[in-house]
């Protein structure tokens, strides 16, 4: 009993600790005026992260914009209300779909790449042999790659959104025949912009802080080993996805159930 | 320049988990000269060198480069003082994504303001010093192993540091480049004015470039001296290291249970 009991006292005080340096790691690397070269360092990043990411998440913007116009008609159709199709649509994707789905994605497809190639890089000292040649790679390596988490994921956010409305628009107009007036005029009189865009790129931002630095810091204090750089790269993927669907209630709570 | 020595550490422990490291170490190393520090492997050779290029911290104890201690630096003056060592990796630790000539003109691009072609020109002298001047164009993963150091000894030696820290140079090397890194750390240490750390427990190829060797084991200076007073050494354990005895004071065997009753035993067959 006693045994059990200290080694829950011992998984919280690694948890705490564990948290502490994450928590120092994103202060120490995210934090500071940028340099030229960390400009061109977060650009080239900003292609990796989020250029590369660009097609997974339009691709599947499109498609889910299309089923959600496809279920949301069978249902309104019953009680004649097909008109308000835009507004079910653009309000599900700008509140909860798009910023969700895209964090799972690039949670998958930029998390996963940042842990490994960060892992690799310690793994083949190639961080320790930048510290010692005199440049810390918290700033060269680390700061570049959260900037470019941090600002790729709204970005990739907004693409979704947009794609996703006009899948719903092809499935919902053009195929099954909603009136176009009133897909796009009830879309404009029902989305409001702070409270539905706004919180929605909110939730964005969020997503996007919480995934980069678990994929980042995942990278960072990973065994350098391969095993350890598997695992590395699962729990970055594991953590981020339950992370993003964690807060994602938490702040809807907040934002959309009347708790603020 | 002066005497006293360039690196001292002072009664040094550490530990990793709940294994002890080192239990007090002592290390004076002088301005240019090779000390050479040896012992078996996992006796923490290159924890030594990560303590002295204060990539990792202590539990106690000093270590002195220059007069400062590297362990009580700020991030900022940490980051100056190891512009002053270069660090040769045993794998190279060369950027992946950095042909050879960018991973030398690496250190020059980010701690000088030098105009591109003297850059050029730099990079060009480092790599003529190693002998892959020819090389330069090609990427890390198409280079050998000896090549790889090679390039990596050029990247240590961009900024001409006054320390150079090299861990384990030797292993995994044919006769041919073993040869040639013996003499490129020689010829280098002499022609720059050096000062050179080599952690290693190929005995031939260090004693014969070595000016000082340090046998450490058990978390402890074992023994110290000049190469040749080593080789006549009187202590069992340091002479079993020093002519490369299989068995000794230093066992073959990993610490086990008597090995009859270990087979007889078999997981409680019997």
């Amino acid at each position: 009993m006693i045994t059990r009991i200290m080694s829950l006292g011992r998984r919280g005080c690694d948890l705490l600790e564990a948290l502490g340096r994450a928590g120092i790691f994103v202060a120490q690397s995210a934090v500071g005026m940028p340099s030229r070269e960390g400009l061109l360092l977060w650009v080239r990043q900003m292609h990796f992260v989020g250029v590369l990411s660009l097609a997974i998440v339009l691709v599947s913007g499109l498609f889910i914009g299309m089923v959600l116009a496809l279920q949301g008609y069978t249902l309104l159709v019953d009680f004649g209300a097909e008109q308000a199709l835009g507004q079910m649509v653009a309000l599900s994707l700008l509140r909860e779909l798009a910023p969700v789905v895209a964090a799972l994605l690039f949670a998958g497809r930029a998390g996963s790449a940042l842990t490994a190639e960060i892992g690799l890089m310690k793994a083949t000292e190639q961080l320790s042999s930048m510290e010692m040649i005199g440049v810390d790679p918290l700033r060269r390596v680390v700061a570049p790659r959260l900037w470019a988490g941090f600002v790729s994921l709204p970005l990739l956010t907004i693409g979704f959104s947009v794609v996703g409305i006009y899948g719903g628009y092809l499935v919902g107009v053009e195929w099954l025949g909603v009136f176009e007036g009133s897909y796009w005029g009830n879309m404009q009189s029902s989305v409001e912009f702070v409270g539905d865009i706004g919180n929605g790129m909110i939730k964005s931002l969020v997503f996007a802080v919480v995934v980069t630095w678990i994929a980042v810091f995942q990278g960072y204090d990973l065994i350098p080993t391969s095993e350890g750089i598997s695992r590395a790269t699962t729990r970055t993927v594991v953590y981020s996805s339950l992370a993003v669907l964690g807060l994602d209630f938490v702040l809807t709570a907040i934002m959309f159930g009347g708790l603020a | 320049m002066s005497d006293t020595p360039f690196v001292v550490v002072e009664d040094l422990y550490f530990s990793r988990g709940d294994t002890e490291i080192f239990r007090g170490v002592d290390l004076s190393i002088q301005r240019g000269k090779i000390t050479a520090i040896m012992g078996p492997s996992g006796s923490g050779k290159t924890t030594l060198l990560k303590l002295i290029g204060g990539q990792l911290t202590p539990d106690s104890g000093r270590t002195l480069i220059d007069g400062e201690d590297i362990h009580r630096q700020p991030r900022r003056s940490l980051f100056a003082m190891r512009r002053r060592m270069g660090m040769l990796f045993q794998s190279g630790a060369l950027f992946s994504d950095l042909s050879v000539f960018e991973n030398v003109a690496f250190p020059l691009r980010v701690h000088t303001d030098l105009p591109e072609a003297m850059i050029r020109d730099l990079v060009l002298m480092k790599l003529e010093a190693v002998g892959l001047r020819g090389a330069r164009e090609l990427m890390p993963a198409e280079l050998s192993g000896g090549m790889a150091r090679r390039v990596a000894l050029a990247r240590a030696m961009a900024l001409d540091p006054e320390l150079i820290l090299y861990d384990e140079p030797f292993v995994g090397q044919d006769p041919i480049s073993m040869g040639v890194l013996v003499q490129l750390i020689k010829r280098l240490n002499e022609a720059l004015g050096l000062t050179s750390i080599v952690v290693s427990h190929d005995i031939k190829e260090t004693l014969t470039i070595a000016d000082y060797v340090y046998v450490i084991a058990d978390g402890k200076v074992m023994a110290h001296g000049t190469p040749k007073s080593l080789d006549v050494d009187q202590d069992p354990r340091v002479s079993q290291f020093v002519h490369g005895e299989p068995d000794g004071p230093v066992p073959f065997h990993y610490p086990a249970a008597d090995f009859f009753t270990d087979v007889l035993d078999a997981g409680g067959r019997r």
